[in-house]
């Protein structure tokens, strides 16, 4: 998505991307401090699960945008490219997941953050999307 | 699914945009579509024929039709 060129790109891909870039500078501003407090500070419970909710949000709200730009995408080319790139992303981080879990519980790997997977997914989409269009230059 | 698709653009002198804009989807929908990498939707099958005044058969090749002629 990212590497389609301004001009070339859809209504949809643009609003998306508009929207993408400002969830990313909500979690650049939102996830330092709340990392520092959770190092320097002695919090409660209550508070930490409403921080944990905090950094969470610009990421759910990525893939709420995807939702969106799904159902506002009216070119169905680009609809299925998208569809297609999601589902490719979504198998092999899930089945990378569970490897690397089942790994982890025999000892072999270390334990990895759950929050690494929608970063997974995300690079995971980028190199399929990189992929299919070097693919599409060199047919 | 092979069509007569860019020989049918190249006979009105249109590009591959033009094209696009008349069907409101993207010039790289248009490319996909020539090049058979993308079958497009019945409904967008059925602009493409209303634009050219064609049937949907006279410009998309059925795949089963286009194997029995290759038997």
């Amino acid at each position: 998505m990212f590497a389609a060129k301004q001009s070339d790109a859809t209504p949809a891909q643009r609003a998306h991307i508009r929207r993408t870039l400002w969830l990313l500078l909500a979690y650049v501003i939102i996830l330092p401090p709340l990392v520092w407090l959770r190092a320097h500070r002695h919090i409660s419970d209550g508070i930490l699960m409403v921080m944990a909710a905090l950094a969470a949000l610009p990421v759910l709200g990525m893939f709420a945008s995807w939702g969106r730009y799904l159902s506002d995408e009216r070119d169905e080319y680009h609809q299925a490219v998208t569809l297609r790139r999601i589902a490719v992303a979504t198998n092999a981080t899930m089945g990378a997941a569970v490897v690397w879990g089942f790994l982890q519980a025999f000892g072999v790997m270390p334990l990895i953050e759950a929050y690494w997977i929608p970063f997974a997914w995300v690079v995971m989409q980028g190199a399929f999307g990189c992929f299919a269009s070097f693919s599409r230059r060199e047919s | 699914m092979e069509n007569r698709l860019r020989v049918l653009r190249a006979e009105r002198n249109w590009s591959q945009q033009d094209l696009g804009e008349r069907l409101e989807v993207s010039r790289q929908s248009i490319n996909a579509i020539e090049t058979g990498k993308y079958d497009p939707s019945l409904p967008l099958a059925f602009r493409i024929a209303e634009l050219f005044e064609l049937p949907i058969e006279e410009i998309f090749v059925s795949p089963s039709r286009r194997s029995s002629k290759a038997i």
